[in-house]
């Protein structure tokens, strides 16, 4: 299995050591961040391929989080997983491009398919992007377009 | 029929005090048009009358002072020249010349131009008939006088004018009786009293109204105009004989005496209040009809206008009570709905983490030696049923966000009939499963509306699943749509067995179920209330006609 890199956002410690076990468990080393500044702070470091994010959180939010990744590291998948979340917020987060949105309790097994799911998103953009790169350089700026537009 | 959006226990108790209220104020309204409107008028039309009574008085007191001294001073001044021409003549002519047969008829010609005198004598020291002449000759010829009282009173005092009498003849009349100088003679005129009773019949006493002149004895000198014979017992006391003038104001009459000839007589002039202001008294009484009947016209009109104008306020009174129990109650509903919403949210971490806590043991487990675990099958069991549990409330916890779900920005034209076709298709199956016919007794030609289409149709599965729980098998669901108002309206009435009013009060209220424990949330109804309320419009419940509920959706047409 490719190695995903995974960060855990979340201001729950209990629960994000023992996702982080738990994803190692299967095989799936994972980070952890406890709130959005050491979130944007590993990012900066080292960029995950896959993002689990808590929304509501003390200092900057899980909603800021996504906002400037979106924007500086639009490669990141970015998974919603929260607790307080209602209708609004997840129009939100999906109009800021997250991979999908989770509503708490989130079973482990749903939540594994969806990382890889995201891991798997993110190599198709890449291939995409470096197709699309190959396309434009070959002159072929339409299909190039039409690549990236999907 | 009762609904029973808003109901608040108690409220019919604050109509009734309400009620006693309007009651009050209907009752202070009339009593002040009474007050403002009636006593002014009834105030006035007697002071009216008092006052008008009151100058009447006034006015018939001077008029019949002035009346009673003219009279007076005319038959005094009479009276006075009667005595005076007789004395004249005693004092001008002998007793020789007197008795000489014809000269005394022509001193009666001479005085009797008025034709007042009756007779003339002429009657000598010792009583007897020196000479007479006059109609009764015959009779009085051969009369003496000598015995009578007047005789004695003209021969000491010299003049005598007698009271009125009828003597020997029927006619009343007086005499004047003068002597001559020496007194050895007497000089004797009857003088006709009609000439008062003209006198006294020209005096304008009004209708009921009496003069006549009594001497010292009451006795009357002059007819009664009310055809009197004798002063009335009543009256005597009354009238002071004699003496100047005197108005006297009894209980039905007003008096004026005067005396005259030298208080041998008392001129008595009588008004009759009653009769005189009888026609004053008739226009009063028609004005006091019409007062009355212009009070009664007030009273009624004013009660009426009070009565309408205050069942106008007590209704609109009762409309805002209406809609401000309505309000309280959807307010009531949005905080108990964001308080559950709160509630899930927060309890959604910790199920998290029970479940990631459970899970994970469980997954500890497999790297465990099983041959150093007794209990490995029952730890699974546990496990897998905390796992259960956890998704069992999360269940409940993720519908309850359905209280803060917002319907900003996601509305779009919606065909009710459409909407309502969709929903039913989801249901067919179940219903068909429990032997639930569907009856749609749709609109047709209804408005599109503007409104959040994936929530309205939740609130239809809600509220239909909730009719197939009454009915349980066999029976039917009749959804109908129509135009009210401004108003689409969706009925759903189920042919269960209904709901018993104080069930339907609270059917609304999250967590309030008539199912069984486990088999629902009494989420569903609290959901499609908010839901409903945040798309502009109402729900509501009653019991159908036919049995059953009817649910009914309220929702906006756009203007």
């Amino acid at each position: 299995m490719d190695d995903i890199k995974i960060l855990l956002v979340d201001d729950e410690e209990d629960f994000i050591r023992t996702l982080s076990e738990r994803l190692d468990l299967r095989d799936m080393g994972s980070k952890t961040a406890l709130n959005g500044e050491q979130a944007l702070g590993y990012v900066g470091e080292k960029e995950p391929d896959v993002m689990v994010l808590d929304l509501k959180m003390p200092g900057i939010d899980g909603m800021e989080v996504l906002r400037r990744v979106r924007q500086i590291y639009p490669n990141i998948q970015v998974i919603i997983q929260t607790g307080h979340g209602n209708d609004l917020d997840e129009a939100e987060a999906r109009r800021l491009g997250v991979f999908d949105y989770l509503k708490k309790p989130v079973d482990i097994e749903i939540l594994v398919e969806r990382i890889k799911a995201a891991h798997q998103a993110k190599k198709n953009l890449l291939d995409s992007s470096a197709a699309a790169a190959a396309f434009a350089e070959a002159g072929e700026y339409e299909t190039a377009r039409d690549m990236l537009k999907q | 029929m009762k609904m029973y959006t808003a109901t608040i226990p108690g409220s019919a108790l604050k109509v009734r005090s309400r009620e006693s209220y309007y009651a009050r104020q209907k009752r202070l309204f009339v009593l002040l048009v009474i007050l403002v409107a009636i006593i002014p008028l009834l105030f006035i039309s007697w002071t009216a009358s008092h006052f008008y009574q009151k100058s009447w008085l006034d006015k018939t007191t001077v008029e019949l002072t002035s009346l009673a001294n003219s009279r007076r001073e005319i038959i005094d001044l009479f009276l006075d020249s009667q005595e005076n021409i007789l004395a004249g003549y005693a004092e001008l002519y002998d007793l020789a010349w007197l008795s000489t047969p014809g000269n005394l008829e022509k001193l009666f010609k001479a005085m009797n131009h008025q034709g007042v005198i009756v007779d003339l004598g002429l009657i000598a020291k010792d009583g007897s008939h020196r000479s007479y002449t006059g109609p009764f000759a015959a009779d009085l010829k051969d009369k003496n006088y000598a015995a009578t009282r007047w005789f004695a009173e003209v021969m000491q005092n010299g003049r005598y004018i007698s009271d009125v009498f009828t003597g020997y003849r029927a006619v009343p009349h007086f005499i004047v009786a003068v002597t001559d100088p020496t007194r050895s003679w007497v000089l004797r005129a009857t003088i006709n009293s009609e000439l008062f009773n003209a006198l006294l019949a020209s005096a304008e006493v009004g209708p009921g109204g009496d003069a006549f002149i009594l001497n010292r004895q009451d006795e009357l000198q002059t007819p009664s105009r009310q055809g009197l014979t004798a002063l009335p017992a009543g009256e005597k006391g009354l009238l002071a004989t004699g003496g100047g003038l005197t108005i006297h104001h009894s209980q039905g009459a007003l008096y004026a005496t005067t005396g005259m000839k030298n208080n041998a007589w008392t001129l008595v002039l009588k008004t009759d209040i009653a009769t005189s202001l009888a026609d004053f008294y008739r226009a009063r009484q028609r004005d006091h009809l019409i007062i009355a009947c212009a009070a009664l016209l007030i009273l009624a009109v004013s009660t009426f206008l009070v009565r309408s104008m205050m069942n106008k306020v007590e209704g609109a009174d009762q409309q805002r009570m209406l809609l401000y129990d309505r309000i309280r109650y959807s307010e009531k509903m949005a905080l108990i709905g964001r308080m559950a919403a709160n509630v899930a949210h927060e309890i959604n971490n910790p199920l998290q983490i029970i479940g990631d806590q459970a899970g994970w043991l469980d997954e500890l487990l497999s790297e465990e030696d099983p041959a150093n675990l007794k209990n490995t099958e029952e730890y699974r069991i546990a496990f897998a049923k905390i796992k259960a549990q956890v998704k069992r409330a999360s269940t409940i916890t993720h519908r309850l966000l359905g209280f803060s779900r917002s319907t900003d920005g996601l509305k779009s034209a919606t065909k009710i009939n459409t909407l309502v076709e969709e929903t039913v298709s989801f249901l067919e199956k179940e219903a068909a499963n429990h032997r639930i016919a569907i009856r749609r007794n749709l609109g047709s030609g209804l408005p599109e509306i503007t409104t959040d289409t994936t929530q309205l149709q939740q609130v239809f599965l809600n509220i239909l699943n909730n009719a197939f729980d009454a009915i349980g098998n066999d029976g039917a669901v009749t959804i109908s749509t129509r135009l009210d108002g401004k108003q689409l309206a969706v009925e759903f009435a189920d042919s269960g067995p209904g709901l018993p009013e104080e069930v339907l009060k609270k059917v609304f209220e999250p967590f309030f179920t008539t199912k069984k424990a486990g088999s629902g949330t009494g989420i569903g109804l609290a959901i499609s209330y908010s839901i409903v309320e945040r798309l502009g419009g109402s729900i509501e419940v009653r019991n159908g006609m036919q049995g059953g509920c009817v649910f009914r959706v309220n929702l906006p047409v756009a203007a």
